[in-house]
């Protein structure tokens, strides 16, 4: 669905050349330490950049050239947690970009929104709201119905930078399944490397605004790459044919 | 109070009642007493409805269409930098715009009649655009808590520029000058008489009417830009809409009534507690609930000391400011929590 040809940014901060494709049906992790270009990059998959040079195709067309309201219903966007600035009702909130009252009620029940539908969402927890900003997009692009014969793209940037463990495993888990049964492309930045390497069909490693690495998360973390990336001292085993990573004391 | 629980639309009628309730007495109170009679076509005499048609009507509609104008036009500005301290007056826009009028007052050689009237116009929505680009340029290289304290300083230092050329403008001015500066400055709507309140017919709906149709792209750009580009708007579009819109109706407000502060900000904030965020219908409710706020304001700044009049303008900062206050003392509360 997403095809990137050799697509890049000269603009600060930069990225250099990428040609990939992502199919639907697969989950795809970004992982790479601090400005690495993660961020950079879900902002060029989304549209929101264009590229300096190369292209990046939706369906086979630019980006640019979708009709955007018709482009909405098929690529979603989960950025970095930000507050709102005023106080919607959660249910409110979980319409703003779209999504029929069946799809929102599909949402609040898959991110366990049930008991906080009715309160304002400045007086939510941090990971409150990201489960918010989760279930919105999910209405945006109806994500749990449907079969993969429309094309639907999830952006997500750190999603589970400020879940408790136990919604870490079931959002991940609510991504495989959206890959899976509903035929969703998904990339996913992640900064938690056994979350990554479980739940991931694929890995891209950037680094420096390069992408450094990409492969499976086996071939990804196959050699001592990963830890010259981050500069850190790890172990690495497999546990059911996926990696796993430890730190070294 | 059940307020809570009724129906949005419910509640915009309930405004809409409570401005035709402040109408009614803002048409028969004043200096002359009219009866509410006239309203249907009652008239007890020649000096009752030369009163009515000469000066009241124009000033009611004026009163409404510059208080929903003022009112929406905070709104908006306050979707478009997602912050609720963004106000057409705090901002400096009212006083970007007053300062382009005093300078057309004084360095423009004195038009008269209707080509003044336009100039003023033009001159008001020139200052509140150039105002506006410049606070939406500072705004817009900070995020989060330091774009709220930035934006009110950059509000703070361009009224204090546009204060002191004000101040310089009526320096030089002359004798005629200045007395026509002082009567439109302080801001009152006590100069509405058809010619402005034609114009202002013409001008403000255009205005309210194009910030109307940014509603449902303000409440996208709440997601953020990133989000609310994939989620389908162009917020270069909206933003260019929204700052034409809010600098031409700002500026022609001021242009006719000279500045009357705070009704931007005081009226979103409370119609937003009480209907919550949505733009499409906190934009209609602001105008309603503007229109009410200024009505009401107009009517008390007539009568409380009458025959004399008080300025509009002074009355709404006398409730505005202190309001104000109290909510930079309540966001410092909640920012310490």
């Amino acid at each position: 669905m997403l095809t990137l040809e050799e697509a890049c940014l000269d603009t600060t901060p930069r990225l250099a050349a990428i040609s990939d494709r992502l199919a639907p049906g697969e989950l795809l992790g970004v992982i790479g330490p601090n400005g690495a270009g993660k961020s950079t990059l879900i902002s060029l998959l989304s549209g929101y950049r264009a590229p300096s040079r190369g292209r990046v195709l939706f369906d086979g067309v630019a980006l640019a050239d979708h009709d955007p309201a018709a482009l909405a219903r098929r690529r979603a966007l989960v950025a970095q947690a930000e507050a709102p600035a005023f106080d919607w009702r959660v249910s409110e909130f979980l319409g703003l970009g779209g999504g029929t009252s069946d799809g929102i009620a599909r949402a609040i029940h898959a991110l366990e929104l049930e008991a906080f539908e009715a309160r304002g969402i400045g007086g939510l927890s941090g990971g409150e709201r990201q489960r918010v900003m989760i279930a919105r997009a999910l209405c945006q692009l109806d994500a749990l119905e449907g079969d993969g014969t429309l094309t639907r793209l999830l952006l997500l940037d750190e999603p589970n930078s400020a879940l408790d463990i136990g919604h870490q495993q079931r959002l991940m888990r609510l991504l495989q399944r959206l890959v899976r049964e509903r035929g969703l492309g998904v990339v996913c930045v992640l900064h938690d490397l056994n979350l990554a390497a479980t739940y991931c069909d694929r890995l891209w490693l950037l680094r420096d605004g390069a992408r450094v690495a990409s492969g499976t998360p086996r071939e990804v973390f196959a050699n001592g790459g990963i830890a010259e990336v981050f500069d850190v001292e790890l172990e690495i085993s497999l546990c059911d044919e996926r990696p796993r990573l430890r730190l070294r004391q | 109070m059940s307020g809570g629980q009724a129906r949005p639309e419910t509640k915009v009628l309930v405004l809409l009642g409570l401005l035709a309730l402040a109408l009614m007495i803002g048409a028969s109170s004043g200096v002359i007493g009219l009866s509410p009679r006239l309203l249907f076509g009652d008239w007890p005499d020649a000096l009752g409805w030369q009163v009515w048609w000469q000066l009241r009507l124009p000033r009611l509609l004026l009163g409404v269409l510059i208080g929903a104008m003022l009112a929406a036009g905070g709104a908006a500005m306050q979707g478009l930098f997602r912050n609720p301290l963004a106000d057409p007056t705090l901002l400096g826009l009212a006083n970007g715009a007053g300062l382009a009028v005093a300078a057309l007052i004084v360095l423009g050689g004195g038009m008269a009649g209707p080509l003044g009237l336009y100039a003023q116009f033009l001159a008001g929505f020139i200052g509140a655009l150039v105002v506006s680009a410049l606070v939406f340029q500072i705004g817009r290289r900070y995020r989060g808590r330091e774009a709220v304290v930035t934006l009110l300083l950059a509000g703070l230092a361009i009224n204090v520029i546009a204060g002191a050329g004000g101040g310089l403008l009526a320096f030089i001015a002359s004798d005629e000058q200045l007395r026509q500066l002082s009567l439109w400055g302080m801001g009152s709507l006590a100069h509405a008489l058809w010619p402005a309140t034609l114009a202002a017919m013409v001008l403000l709906p255009l205005a309210l009417l194009g910030l109307a149709r940014c509603a449902r792209g303000l409440d996208l750009l709440q997601l953020g830009e990133l989000t609310a580009h994939a989620a389908g708007l162009d917020a270069q579009s909206l933003r260019r809409r929204v700052i034409l819109a809010v600098s031409l109706g700002v500026g022609a407000s001021v242009a006719l009534a000279g500045i009357i502060g705070f009704i931007g900000l005081l009226v979103p904030h409370v119609l937003r507690l009480w209907m919550g965020p949505g733009h499409r219908l906190l934009l209609p409710a602001s105008m309603v609930g503007g229109a009410l706020l200024l009505v009401v304001a107009d009517t008390l700044a007539r009568t409380m000391m009458s025959p004399a009049e008080v300025p509009v303008g002074l009355l709404t900062s006398l409730l505005g400011g202190p309001y104000f206050l109290w909510l930079l003392l309540r966001r410092r509360r909640t920012a310490m929590e």
